[in-house]
């Protein structure tokens, strides 16, 4: 039996018979629905529902509409109905050579942008990381080019491009406009000049998330490295390194999904061209869609392969930020 | 003010019970601590008295009156939580007039509510400072101001000291029990703290593993806990617990020596049906009596120096370490060897099969 | 009931910490300071000269070579924001006698023209205006009701709906143009306001609801439950409690609302055409009567950055957390 304590009458161990009451033997009453239950329940699908109106309406409605047109061939500028034409349009286009080189050219394009902005982000951010007078001016002023409109950017840029009247020839030494490069104009240098805006506008935005990591190294690390009679290489390599890691991958990843996105700089600054050295596959779905024949069935199939590749690399960010997450 | 009575409450979340099925009647003016380590269900149980957890099954009454249900603004009782929850954009004193504001109360009645309240805790003269720039112990007067202000049924309060320096603990301990004392308010208090809960509780409810382990006053639980996990858990050390073997004289400790029993204790053991004479001896190490030409023998393993007393860490034959208090000014070299008796008065017995206590 | 834990402990009066620096590490950091400044001010180089072209006049916006040094004027706004008619010699005659003309009438009359108008851009502007404001207001306050719902209720399939609402800014915004395009088209909302408006605030929601989830993650829970111990019910105390709160990041998610949508150019160019045309498609297409007025261009660019630059000073506390969708918070 249980030790019940004999001054006190009121003081009773309880719990343990109600715990095995509790698992055995305990009548089954269902608790009246509450009412707090009740209005929280209809607060939380009241909250909710503008945000999943607009989604169907806005996202899922189109997504499965352009489903159905990328089966059809359909045209918004012709009267004629879709017609169903199963994978036609499919195959039409990942056996056409120009998409190919459409995506080698994106591949490309977001390879060198984005390898660029890793090393111009990192390096501006070991550079702003001590503090010093006058460093968050500084730190801010830096990250003014990625807040502004890309489309303007790419129309400054334009003017800056300019192998007659802009500056950047000059500033590089190229004072004889006949030799100076022609950035904008030549097929060999065009993906490059918007390479050379991408990283402009984007690199703070690496640096940005390179001094979140950088700030959150604590710096007993160093002390004791320094100690340890760690050489600066060392300390880089061992230490901010791999603290910085996590957040430096997830400026890649979201670097890498805009880099496939890209269509803004690419429009502005030299539409596809010259020819097609330019042409993103962004650029081209837009040619495709709302230029010339407006050939709606075959880009919302196009749409929806470059869909299936953004939603690959977007699945690889989240699982890169959960794995973050949890380490 | 109010009692409050729990009939058969328990939470599960899933599978998994965070509060078995309890009973507890909190009586009128009683204030009662639910005490026990971290995830023991002391908080939630606390919750579910709010009402801001929903019980699994169970009833929850409110002086006789069913509030199982009812949402936490329609029970009548006040909340103080751990990190104080002040509304950090509003001042000290619209946070205590918030609960009134909702009631729709007048605002001279109001006024005066928050002046009579702010009095009481002698928090006059910060009123009009947002909580972002009060001490700690200000922070949590300026809560408890606002549960006051309420005249509440009962007051429900989550480890209110948890987030306060030792110093400033310590001082509102003392007005804490100081403000219930005058207003005779039924409080029920959780804490991890066993030296709170003792300071505080006119009865403690300690809770281990979703389970009641002991319901009693602080001296209860202090002296004659329910089971091993309460022994361990009150007092700082714990009880001093030895595996020991009922003997015709008394017990036998580890090493051979033997601890002489009173009759009483030797009726209850005999009839207690251990299995093969093994017990728990349990004891508070200031039942230690440390004598020469004592029944017991042990190494003095290490001491440690608290100014009013030394308390000994004697090591037994088997390696076991228990504790023992010493006079101040007493002297032994490490290592070397003691002779102590234990209080018979002081002597409790637990069967190591149940873990529960051996009743006298 | 001593104890140990309470025992009084004594006060660390003088800090062991000392602070030297050698002499050699103060040089680098004064020349790290240095380094900082010129690479910021490299990077400011492009922003610098939209600005000074703002302000040269037609000839010497495309000098070559490029004038650094010139004399300011405001040709290319009155360029920008006027459309004006070439006149023959013989009315040039009769315009230069007159002396009613403003400022305005004076700079277009230096290149033999007379204003007749306000250009489109100006309405344009109107436009960005309109639709980024209207649609930051919907976005933000449809975002908050979700991120509150999303941060303390179990919404059934939360994590999937949450992942598919941040999905949704992911996509190329022609994959999502053209249905939306025959959408628009079947119910008349092509070139509109409204469908502007309407597709911004989509747009924009599924930012906003990650951004203030995680500012009202931070905001304890207990604030509300105080609230509805004090007899709030939980509308009351998500109303008097939660959403002054949340202030700065409602401030924050609505700035970067506002930006986003004022920046934006793919969805303008591909759904309006005239009457909802905003401004980021029209400032490429700004052309003088003899090609492209590029003073003008960059007068527009620079009225369209401004407002942006101001706001990222004033947002720069939180534009880690913006750019990221909520997802890096530091702390």
């Amino acid at each position: 039996m249980r030790y019940v304590n004999s001054s006190n009458v009121k003081g009773r161990p309880v719990s343990q018979v109600n715990a095995q009451r509790g698992l055995s033997s305990r009548q089954e009453t269902v608790p009246p629905a509450g009412r707090r239950q009740l209005s929280d329940m209809r607060i939380v699908q009241l909250f909710i529902l503008p945000t999943i109106i607009l989604l169907i309406l806005m996202n899922i409605f189109p997504l499965i509409y352009s489903l159905f047109l990328s089966f059809t061939n359909y045209s918004v500028i012709s009267s004629d109905p879709p017609v169903w034409v199963g994978l036609e349009n499919y195959t039409h286009i990942l056996s056409d050579p120009d998409f190919w080189h459409n995506f080698a050219t994106t591949g490309t394009y977001a390879l060198l942008s984005v390898s660029l902005q890793t090393i111009v982000g990192f390096a501006l951010a070991m550079l702003l990381r001590s503090k010093f007078t006058g460093s968050g001016i500084i730190t801010t002023l830096v990250l003014v080019p990625m807040m502004l409109s890309p489309i303007v950017v790419a129309v400054f840029w334009r003017l800056i491009f300019n192998p007659s009247f802009g500056i950047l020839n000059p500033i590089l030494g190229f004072t004889d406009i006949n030799t100076s490069p022609e950035w904008l104009g030549d097929p060999a240098l065009a993906l490059w000049a918007i390479v050379i805006v991408d990283v402009w506008q984007w690199s703070p935005f690496v640096m940005l998330l390179c001094l979140a990591g950088l700030s959150a190294i604590p710096e007993y690390l160093y002390e004791a490295a320094a100690i340890d009679r760690a050489s600066a290489w060392f300390q880089f390599r061992r230490i901010t390194l791999p603290q910085v890691m996590p957040l430096l991958l997830i400026a890649v990843l979201f670097r890498t999904i805009e880099a496939f996105k890209q269509f803004d700089l690419v429009q502005g600054l030299t539409f596809g061209g010259p020819g097609d050295a330019t042409e993103t596959v962004s650029v081209e779905l837009y040619r495709l869609a709302f230029q010339g024949q407006f050939e709606t069935g075959l880009s919302s199939a196009l749409a929806y392969i470059v869909l299936v590749v953004i939603i690959a690399i977007s699945n690889l960010y989240i699982r890169a930020l959960n794995r973050l997450r949890e380490g | 003010m109010a009692n409050i009575e729990l009939r058969g409450v328990e939470k599960k979340f899933g599978d998994v019970f965070a509060v078995k099925p309890l009973d507890l009647t909190i009586k009128d003016g009683e204030f009662i601590v639910l005490l026990g380590p971290s995830g023991c269900g002391k908080t939630t149980t606390l919750r579910m008295i709010s009402g801001l957890e929903a019980v699994t099954d169970g009833q929850i009454l409110l002086d006789g009156r069913d509030v199982t249900w009812l949402h936490p603004s329609e029970r009548d009782i006040a909340f103080v939580f751990q990190f104080f929850a002040l509304y950090s954009h509003m001042s000290a004193r619209d946070n205590i007039a918030f609960p009134l504001q909702a009631a729709g109360m007048a605002r001279d009645e109001v006024k005066q509510r928050v002046g009579q309240v702010a009095a009481l805790l002698r928090i006059e003269h910060i009123l009009d400072r947002k909580p972002g720039a009060l001490s700690g112990g200000d922070q949590q007067r300026v809560a408890l101001a606002r549960a006051l202000v309420r005249r509440p049924a009962a007051f429900l309060m989550d480890e209110p000291l948890g987030a306060l320096d030792a110093e400033f603990r310590e001082t509102m301990r003392a007005e804490i029990k100081k403000l219930h004392l005058a207003q005779h308010a039924t409080t029920v208090y959780v804490t991890h703290d066993q030296i709170e809960a003792m300071a505080m509780g006119d009865r403690i409810v300690i809770m281990s593993a979703a389970v009641v382990q002991q319901v009693g006053t602080p001296t209860e639980v202090y002296h004659n806990p329910a089971n091993l996990f309460v022994a361990r858990f009150i007092g700082s050390p714990g009880m001093n617990l030895v595996k020991a073997k009922v003997e015709a004289g008394g017990v036998r400790l580890p090493g051979g020596s033997l601890a002489p029993v009173s009759d009483r204790w030797r009726h209850a053991l005999e009839g207690s049906g251990l299995k093969d004479g093994s017990v728990v001896l349990g004891f508070r190490p200031e039942a230690v009596q440390v004598r020469d030409g004592g029944a017991l023998r042990a190494a003095v393993y290490a001491d440690d120096l608290h100014g009013g007393y030394t308390m000994l860490h004697l090591e037994l034959a088997d390696g076991e370490i228990i504790h023992g208090r010493a006079a101040r000014d007493a002297l032994n070299a490490l290592g070397s060897a003691v002779r102590f008796d234990l209080d018979p008065d002081m002597m409790r017995f637990f069967n190591p099969e149940t873990e529960m206590a051996i009743p006298s | 009931m001593a104890n140990a834990a309470n025992a009084p402990r004594q006060k660390v009066v003088i800090s062991t910490r000392v602070d030297k620096v050698s002499t050699g590490a103060r040089l680098t950091s004064s020349f790290r300071a240095t380094i900082a400044v010129i690479v910021a001010l490299i990077m400011l180089i492009p922003v610098a000269w939209m600005a000074m072209t703002a302000f040269k006049t037609r000839p010497d916006a495309v000098a070559v070579p490029p004038k650094v040094f010139f004399e300011p004027s405001f040709e290319g706004f009155v360029s920008l924001l006027t459309s004006r008619r070439q006149l023959t010699n013989d009315e040039i005659a009769v315009y230069q006698q007159r002396t009613d003309l403003g400022w305005a009438d004076q700079i277009a009359l230096i290149r033999g023209q007379a204003i007749t108008g306000p250009s489109a851009f100006p309405r344009q502007l109107l436009n960005s205006l309109i639709i980024s404001g209207v649609s930051t207001v919907f976005s933000v306050g449809f975002g908050v009701l979700s991120a509150y719902a999303f941060s303390r209720f179990p919404v059934p399939g939360k994590d999937d709906l949450l992942f598919f609402i941040l999905s949704q800014r992911m996509l190329p915004p022609v994959v999502v143009t053209i249905p939306i395009f025959l959408m628009y088209r079947q119910v008349g909302l092509h070139d509109t306001h409204i469908g502007m408006v309407l597709l911004y605030t989509a747009f924009n929601l599924s930012f906003s609801v990650w951004l203030l989830k995680g500012f009202i993650d931070e905001i304890p829970r207990e604030y509300e439950e105080a609230a509805m111990v004090d007899g709030y019910t939980r509308l009351q105390a998500f109303r008097k409690i939660v959403l002054p709160q949340a202030t700065t990041g409602i401030a924050a998610t609505t700035v970067f609302s506002l930006i986003f949508s004022w920046n934006e150019y793919a969805f303008a160019l591909m759904l309006t055409s005239d009457a909802a045309r905003t401004a980021p498609p029209s400032i490429p297409l700004v052309l003088g009567t003899g090609g492209i007025e590029w003073a003008a261009i960059a007068a527009g660019s620079l009225a369209f950055l401004i407002p942006v630059v101001i706001i990222t000073f004033l947002l720069r506390r939180h534009l880690l957390r913006g750019v990221t969708f909520g997802a890096i918070r530091k702390g």
